[in-house]
């Protein structure tokens, strides 16, 4: 017995290993000979004449099964002409051996062709748990196993995603997964060239290598600048809808990925893209979807805001400005914006006057403006064969025509108002894009189109010019540069959880935008503090690489 | 027609008319003996040093089948020859594929796994013994209690059984519903050989069966599907309908029965499909498993990626990771057979499945008495749709039914049921002691007097009806 254990571990058993296996076959297939052969003696003559009849039911079921053979031929044989398939296998079977493993699966790279995703080939040991009586020593395998490597890690996780064999696939590698995988099912002739790679094994199979309009640099310093806070960054290019930077923290490293993650056992929500599906009250930035609804209609009313605020009822408390709370801490009395107009409101962010404003334009041209700037929706921004990515925009529930002071807080982003931070930077776009919102979209190959109108290109145009003023001579005064002339929106969003969540939108060259963005981060108080400097870091570093010209 | 051989009297004689079963069953033990060969090599990769007491289960497949040859041969059986290799083969491949899954590995091995198969052998060996020379025949009046048993087997797993996956099982994964597969064939063909006559007529403008003769066949059937709908084991009910059917049509000649079948079929899978959820998923899960590919179509493509990392050579035994199939050892043992020997291997398999189809058919075909025919045919059908309904489930051909393949599978009690089954057929290809007379074989032979008068009676009326 140890003469045959010793056997089975020498280097010519592999050899005498392959011979048995064709000895077997080889075996059986005599056999069948045989049984021919013997027919005369076998043949049952001391019984009755054959029956008609059962000779055509043996042809019959010889028939079905050899429908079946011929059927697993196409899947065992042919398998590759089903992309489908091939895409399971590479992200769900498990077996090192299985050929479509050996496809090389494409990279996924940024804008300017930074890797984002690669398969490298390591060497692992092979999977051997050693049983209890493993006396023959650590006789591991040494072979190689291709293993997706995310070099840029967690901040990138959301929106490239995995391609894990046991967690299946997630994010632009679900979306691209067929692609990666090499190609698309009408060129039949490029299927049968990679059925033939992988049967002859005289050249590496490759995947198609898919570009992201992603800015690696850009992307790198918004997941670093979040610093593991819960947040979210979205960077658009306003003219095609080019995303540049998406990332949500906190992130997971897709390199490590581990069971805790998945099955909402994750107290900190790691998998959630906040910057997609996280639903947040847009607060003050909201104020340039109102300022828009009311220069469409023609209007920039000059309104008495006085220092106690406004209210629609005596029931409700006052709705006020920021700087009628600042004054009564430090124990001043603030005397009141007087009468502005929509310019001087919007910079200084004043909630008495946007309240007022929606108040009188009323219920029915809110819910238009809403339609137009497509909330309660869901946008594409990859169709992929087997799977898309999508983001959502703000959930806003009507508001009843009787509800007054519900449409005053909505028209200041609090209340019934929700968004995503995508929503935001599409809005942010919107305006930087002369009022015409692009479709956000992922991989630089899809043209670029138009979503949907969001105001005139008038009202763009002085809307622009208001939030140069924010940053000039209002809320965002703090991130004001020399070098760079960008217009923005600050947001400090109250919510029934903790602290304010932190708001900026903004774009820049404010005179003829190349970038928007909005930064979000949750409960970190007011976006001018912690928003608006991330934002303007970001937009310094477009214009250090070029990205502003 | 050459004369008919008259059983050897000495031993050596006998010892001569064996000759073919003992050259084809040899070489049946060698390929399997080099293919266990190739299995315990994969062992010390592993990390697991091969012991003499591995070499169990191929010594006991090796004794088990060759003492049911010397059996055969001591008692002058002149019955088929093929059977007993193709089986043994058959068995052979079922036992590396089950070893390779673990079933024989580890500590906890329970012993009843190495008893299984030399059991079955041992019974179908005694079924030959008991049921040659014709004495097959004194199954044939104990009609009624064949149906009794059968629905009391199902009434046993409804009162004990718990569900699981979807179906119903006793105690311990047994599944006494699996003598069904004798027990409703013995009925259905004692059934059919009495009424045969009155079953063919079909009178009247448009033709349909004799409802005063059927009925209590189809009240049989009808009481013993709806009890397997309420178990959800649809496999069964094709398998027993399609034998049922086969009986009806081998015995009548009339194919009518076939046409009111397909009607009966297409309503009843229609009805099923419309009621049952269970069925719904597995033909969402058959028709685009892709739409569900970690959850409905988990199973089925696992199995086809394996068989595809197989290709056409396969790894080899002992090679591949079939365990990366779910319940590979039973339902799926197909798959994990295409993934370690290739497509190649595959088709030989079901080369040697559709010899045994054959053999099975043949014997039916030349069978002496009607009785005889008839079992023969509903236990060759119950066969030939169980392994079509494992491999065309397996190979996404047809939708999976979850039933286990004849001979290869793990299982108990499918296993006993499939030797008891093969021994009958055995049997029946054994002849009768003396040429007897086709239509009157059954009715002279065996049975008490009393029956006899009682099936002439019901027969008449009938035929007057």
């Amino acid at each position: 017995m140890d003469l045959l254990n010793s056997l089975f571990l020498s280097a010519p058993w592999a050899v005498l290993r392959a011979g048995l296996h064709f000895a077997f076959l080889l075996v059986l297939v005599y056999l069948l000979k045989q049984v021919f052969d013997l027919r005369t003696v076998t043949g049952l003559r001391h019984l009755a004449k054959p029956r008609a009849g059962f000779n055509l039911a043996v042809v019959g079921i010889g028939a079905l099964f050899v429908g079946a053979l011929a059927y697993q031929a196409t899947w065992q044989l042919s398998g590759t002409s089903r992309q489908q398939f091939v895409a399971f296998m590479q992200s769900h079977d498990r077996r090192q051996f299985n050929p479509a493993h050996w496809i090389e699966r494409g990279r996924i790279l940024d804008h300017r062709g930074r890797v984002l995703a690669e398969s490298r080939e390591v060497a692992s040991p092979s999977a051997s748990p050693s049983t209890g009586r493993s006396q023959l020593g650590d006789a591991r395998r040494i072979s190689t196993e291709v293993q997706r490597y995310y070099p840029l890690g967690p901040g990138f996780a959301h929106v490239v995603g995995y391609a894990h064999p046991r967690f299946g696939t997630s994010g632009m590698e679900a979306a691209g997964n067929v692609s990666l995988n090499g190609g698309t099912p009408e060129n039949w002739l490029e299927w049968g060239e990679l059925g033939r790679q992988l049967v002859t094994r005289d050249k590496r199979a490759k995947g198609r290598d898919l570009v992201l309009t992603l800015d690696a640099d850009l992307q790198a310093l918004a997941y670093q600048r979040l610093g593991g806070r819960p947040g979210a960054i979205v960077m658009l290019v306003p003219g095609d809808g080019a995303v540049r930077v998406m990332t949500s923290s906190p992130s997971f490293d897709p390199n490590l990925l581990d069971g805790d993650l998945f099955g909402g056992h994750d107290p900190a929500a790691r998998l959630l893209n906040r910057a997609t599906a996280g639903l947040y009250p847009p607060g003050s930035t909201f104020k340039v979807v109102l300022a828009a609804q009311s220069l469409d209609a023609g209007q920039q009313p000059v309104l008495q805001c006085p220092a106690d605020g406004f209210t629609t009822s005596k029931r409700y408390p006052k709705i006020r400005d920021h700087e009628y709370y600042s004054a009564r801490r430090s124990g001043k009395v603030w005397r009141g914006f007087g009468r502005i107009g929509l310019g001087r409101a919007l910079a200084k962010s004043s909630n008495v006057y946007f309240a007022q404003l929606g108040v009188q334009q009323g219920h029915d041209a809110f819910h238009r403006t809403l339609d137009r700037f497509a909330f309660n929706s869901r946008v594409v921004l990859t169709d992929g064969l087997s799977s898309r990515q999508l983001m959502r925009t703000g959930p806003v529930p009507r508001i009843a025509r009787s509800d007054q002071y519900g449409l005053a807080q909505a028209s200041i982003g609090q209340g019934k108002v929700l968004t995503t931070p995508a929503h935001m930077a599409l809005i942010t776009a919107a305006i930087a894009n002369g009022g015409l919102a692009m479709r956000p979209r992922l991989t630089a190959a899809e043209p670029a189109e138009g979503l949907a109108r969001f105001m005139t290109a008038n009202t763009a145009r002085r809307l622009a010019a208001m939030m140069r003023r924010v940053v000039t001579e209002g809320t965002a005064r703090g991130i004001d540069v020399p070098e760079l002339a960008i217009a923005g929106k600050t947001g400090t969003a109250q919510n029934p959880i903790g602290e304010a969540h932190s708001w900026f939108i903004g774009f820049a060259p404010a005179g003829r935008p190349r970038l928007a963005v909005a930064v979000m981060v949750e409960h970190a108080g007011y976006g001018s503090a912690v928003a608006a400097p991330i934002a303007q870091e970001l937009l310094l570093l477009a214009q250090e690489r070029g990205l502003l010209q | 027609m050459p004369p008919k051989p008259v059983r050897p009297a000495t031993l050596s004689d006998r010892w001569q008319l064996r000759a073919p079963e003992r050259q084809l069953l040899s070489w049946a033990l060698v390929a399997i003996a080099l293919g266990f060969l190739m299995l315990l090599g994969a062992g010390p990769k592993d990390g697991y040093a091969v012991r003499w007491f591995d070499l169990l289960p191929l010594l006991t497949l090796a004794a088990s089948f060759g003492a049911a040859h010397l059996v055969l041969t001591a008692l002058g059986f002149r019955g088929d020859q093929l059977i007993l290799a193709a089986t043994a083969l058959l068995c052979g491949v079922g036992l590396l594929a089950q070893y390779r899954m673990g079933v024989f590995i580890g500590d906890a091995v329970d012993p009843i796994t190495y008893l299984i198969l030399p059991g079955g052998v041992a019974l179908m060996t005694a079924a030959v013994a008991m049921a040659m020379d014709g004495r097959y025949r004194v199954l044939a009046p104990a009609l009624w209690f064949w149906a009794l048993l059968s629905l009391g087997l199902i009434g046993l797993l409804l009162t004990t059984g718990q569900r699981f996956r979807g179906g119903v099982y006793a105690a311990g994964f047994i599944t006494p519903t699996e003598p069904l597969k004798l027990t409703v064939v013995l009925f259905a063909a004692a059934f059919v050989d009495r009424h045969v006559k009155a079953l063919s007529k079909w009178p009247g403008a448009i033709p349909y069966p004799p409802p005063r003769t059927l009925w209590p066949l189809l009240a049989f059937f009808g009481m013993l599907l709806g009890l397997l709908l309420w178990q959800r084991d649809l496999g069964m009910i094709a398998i027993l309908s399609l034998a049922l059917l086969a009986l009806l049509l081998a015995g009548t000649r009339q194919p009518g029965y076939l046409i009111y079948s397909a009607l009966i079929a297409g309503i009843g899978g229609y009805v099923l499909l419309a009621f049952f959820s269970h069925s719904q998923r597995r033909i969402a899960a058959w028709a685009d498993p892709f739409q569900d590919p970690t959850g409905g179509g988990w199973q089925i493509l696992q199995g086809l990626s394996g068989m595809y990392a197989g290709g056409l050579w396969g790894e080899g035994f002992g090679q591949a990771r079939p365990r990366y199939t779910p319940i590979a050892e039973s339902d799926f043992i197909y798959a994990v057979i295409a993934e370690e020997l290739g497509f190649a291997g595959s088709i030989l398999l079901v080369g040697f499945f559709l010899l045994l189809f054959a053999r099975l058919f043949g014997i039916a075909a030349r069978a002496r008495s009607s009785f005889g025919m008839l079992t023969a045919t509903g236990i060759a059908t119950v066969f030939a749709t169980q392994t079509f309904l494992n491999v065309g489930g397996v190979t996404k051909f047809i939708p999976l039914t979850g039933i286990t393949l004849p001979f290869i599978s793990h299982g108990g009690s499918s296993l006993l049921t499939a030797f008891l089954s093969l021994g009958l057929v055995l049997a029946i290809s054994d002849g009768e002691p003396k040429p007897v007379k086709k239509k009157t074989a059954a009715r002279t032979s065996a049975g008490a007097p009393a029956r006899r008068r009682r099936a002439r009676r019901t027969s008449s009326a009938a035929a007057r009806g």
